[in-house]
């Protein structure tokens, strides 16, 4: 196996020598670089930096070894270190991950929730929504292409419409009401639905 | 509703038949007003001073009206100003009335005649609940109004007489003192922090019981959400640990409304930093947060959407929380829904998915989110293909050779190459880079002519050449580098391309992939 790498100035002197038959062509970019162990004269060549942690204030790096599977990953401490390029690459690896991730563009375009709210007479409800009781008709009209009442409710000022339906089937005696004061007779009984106002 | 006809045929039979609703509301109008009269001729005795102007007319709106109603805030203001509870009472159920009405409330009136600090003095009136309720009322709508209007409640000392009202035994009380808080809040992060410092949550908190009533408990919920929104500050840390615990509870409930505000309040929460979004996800509510995105109301499904926007916009372990939660099962039904909103906010949270690690770039791909990511890169409007231009440059950046290798056969390049006729010059270079990071993975597989030739293909190459005279100096540059160093092959165009050859194929060391165009 030819050894393309050149001594690399480790800080003490490592014994990157013929002995180190760990390299290949294509780690130009990684540079080769070695960790010493303690007392044993093997090298073992990093691979890549694949994480960093601190543990009790220091610094960790979990190194992926060359020659080795994942399993053999191990956690070393920043100053056994002498990879500065793999440690730098990997930190600019997770400057551009976080880099990818964009914000909140901003205001959810108009679908928010409103910041301020009035309360209004009843609360916007209409009708029978307001859960008042129906004292009585005062009008009627179709012009919104269904029949609906004028309804004057019980302790409230405020009439308002609700549909001859809905009214129909809720307050039968207040509608019953409602047509008998304004029955008219003509020459001969219309026996119609319709109704028959008087004005 | 076109029954002129129709209604010209009856309108002698009818009383209030051939009219359009604006002259039915006049006659309603006249109406009332004569049933008050005869009300009034009953109680004649009391009332002999204030007969026509004092009670206030619900619904008479217009112009004519306004000398009517100088009027009778005339009177409100002699009743409000003496000292006998009734005259009180009723100038302030009048005045609230004026300020309920739907359409020109006279807010700044009222404020003029100064009523507001006779308001805020009847707030504390413990003995008088009508006079409570009704300045209450009356206050929070004034709250309702503008910035200019909130302040003026608030300079009279409304701050703390509504916190104290939280805890009134009358519930439509407190429910008020809810109501006129939230505007306040709601008006910015000044006043929000202002009613923090008065301790209000744990005030607010404590009116939640399991018998609190459903309409209580909206107000509630909006009113938090308010003391949970606006940046510039975010609001104080320790405020956010207080809400987050009934938060979490209010977002168990069935109730629409309360859901719908819970989400805002979550989503504005962690609209921030990381640490915030930290604070929010150590709940466990990511799991329900994706769940209410698959509500089938709007209203919940946006703010869950965007709350869950945010989450996967901070670190790679807080995107992996909402992955594990099933967001990515999710996704594809938000993207395909017809709702630009929702389109553009699924695509920018695919686009912060996509930005991770390639671990869950995998998952991307398993859960089948190419397909609906392309479909939106060519029918979605604008903002969503821009969002969706942002997930495949991700997509390309972060993504392994195979991945990416993926992404192109799903048609996504095809997508982006169309895309290179829009005028924008940012979206134009996220393209590009697109581009540029998939001849870097071709690069390592040995494939850049393959790539080159099936850009040519898709009609790639003739938009990245006309790039080069856009008016942009970047969208200039880069396109010509483009050329420069993937096309630039002269043999290209003489390559003769049979039928055959428009495969493209990759060939990584492992895995054998066509791709087939």
């Amino acid at each position: 196996m030819s050894m393309s790498q050149t001594p690399e100035p480790s800080s003490d002197g490592a014994t990157v020598t013929e002995e180190a038959t760990i390299t290949t062509p294509e780690k130009e970019k990684k540079a080769d670089e070695v960790v010493e162990e303690e007392e044993e004269e093997e090298e073992y060549v990093v691979e890549k930096v694949l994480n960093r942690r601190v543990v009790k204030g220091k610094v960790e790096y979990l190194l992926k070894w060359k020659g080795f599977s994942n399993e053999d990953n191990t956690w070393e401490p920043e100053e056994n270190l002498d990879c500065p390029d793999l440690i730098a690459e990997y930190l600019q690896k997770q400057k551009s991950a976080n880099e990818g991730k964009r914000k909140a563009p901003g205001e959810a375009d108009g679908d928010e929730s409103k910041s301020k709210k009035k309360k209004d007479d009843n609360e916007k409800l209409r009708g029978f929504a307001r859960g008042l009781e129906p004292e009585r008709i005062i009008g009627a009209t179709d012009s919104t292409g269904e029949l609906m009442f004028l309804m004057k409710w019980k302790h409230s000022d405020e009439a308002d419409l609700v549909p001859a339906k809905e009214a129909n089937v809720k307050c039968p005696q207040v509608v019953i009401s409602f047509y008998e004061e304004r029955l008219t007779w003509h020459s001969y009984p219309s026996e119609d639905e319709k109704k028959d106002d008087k004005n | 509703m076109s029954t002129e006809s129709v209604v010209n045929k009856r309108v002698s039979k009818f009383k209030n038949m051939g009219k359009d609703l604006a002259k039915l509301r006049e006659k309603r109008v006249s109406e009332c007003v004569e049933l008050r009269k005869a009300q009034k001729n009953e109680s004649i005795l009391k009332r002999r001073n204030i007969i026509l102007s004092s009670l206030p007319d619900e619904e008479a709106v217009s112009p004519e009206h306004n000398d009517t109603l100088s009027f009778r805030i005339e009177d409100i203001i002699r009743d409000v100003n003496s000292e006998d509870r009734e005259a009180q009472t009723r100038g302030c159920q009048a005045a609230r009335k004026l300020l309920s009405k739907g359409c020109d409330p006279p807010f700044k009136e009222i404020v003029d005649a100064g009523l507001l600090s006779r308001f805020v003095s009847f707030l504390s009136m413990d003995d008088e609940p009508t006079l409570q309720f009704e300045s209450a009322w009356a206050l929070t709508n004034i709250a309702s109004g503008n910035s200019w209007h909130t302040q003026q409640v608030v300079q009279q000392g409304a701050v703390p007489a509504f916190i104290n009202l939280l805890a009134s035994p009358m519930l439509h009380i407190s429910e008020q003192a809810v109501w006129a808080l939230g505007n306040i809040a709601g008006d910015g992060p000044a006043y929000r922090d202002i009613l923090i410092g008065c301790n209000v949550i744990p005030a607010l908190l404590a009116r939640i019981s399991p018998d609190t009533p459903v309409g209580y408990l909206r107000n509630l919920t909006w009113t938090l959400s308010n003391l949970c929104r606006n940046k510039k500050p975010c609001p104080p840390s320790f405020a956010v640990q207080q809400m987050l615990p009934p938060l979490v509870r209010l977002l168990h409930l069935s109730d629409k409304n309360i859901l719908s505000d819970a989400c805002w309040a979550i989503s504005y929460l962690t609209d921030g930093s990381n640490d915030r979004i930290d604070l929010v996800v150590k709940t466990g509510i990511v799991p329900r947060l994706v769940e209410l995105m698959n509500n089938k109301e709007l209203f919940i499904v946006t703010p869950a959407l965007r709350s869950i926007g945010n989450i996967v916009s901070g670190s790679d372990l807080h995107t992996q929380m909402a992955i594990d939660a099933g967001v990515l099962n999710v996704l594809p039904k938000l993207l395909r829904l017809p709702k630009p909103t929702v389109q553009k906010e699924a695509a920018w949270a695919l686009s912060n998915i996509a930005a991770g690690p390639c671990q869950q770039i995998q998952q991307l791909i398993t859960c089948g989110l190419l397909l609906p990511l392309v479909e939106v890169l060519r029918n979605g409007d604008f903002k969503t293909q821009k969002e969706a231009v942002w997930a495949v440059t991700n997509f390309t950046n972060g993504g392994t050779v195979e991945q990416v290798v993926s992404l192109v056969q799903s048609g996504a390049l095809e997508a982006i190459i169309n895309l290179l006729q829009v005028k924008d010059a940012k979206f134009i270079l996220i393209i590009l880079e697109a581009v540029n990071n998939m001849f870097i993975a071709a690069e390592k597989l040995g494939e850049t002519e393959k790539l080159s030739l099936l850009i040519e293909e898709l009609g790639g190459l003739e938009q990245i050449e006309m790039l080069q005279n856009h008016e942009n100096e970047m969208v200039y540059q880069t396109a010509h580098d483009l050329i420069e160093k993937y096309f630039n092959d002269g043999d290209i165009e003489e390559v003769q391309v049979d039928t055959t050859q428009t495969e493209f194929e990759f060939k990584p060391p492992d895995v054998q992939k066509t791709f087939e165009f």
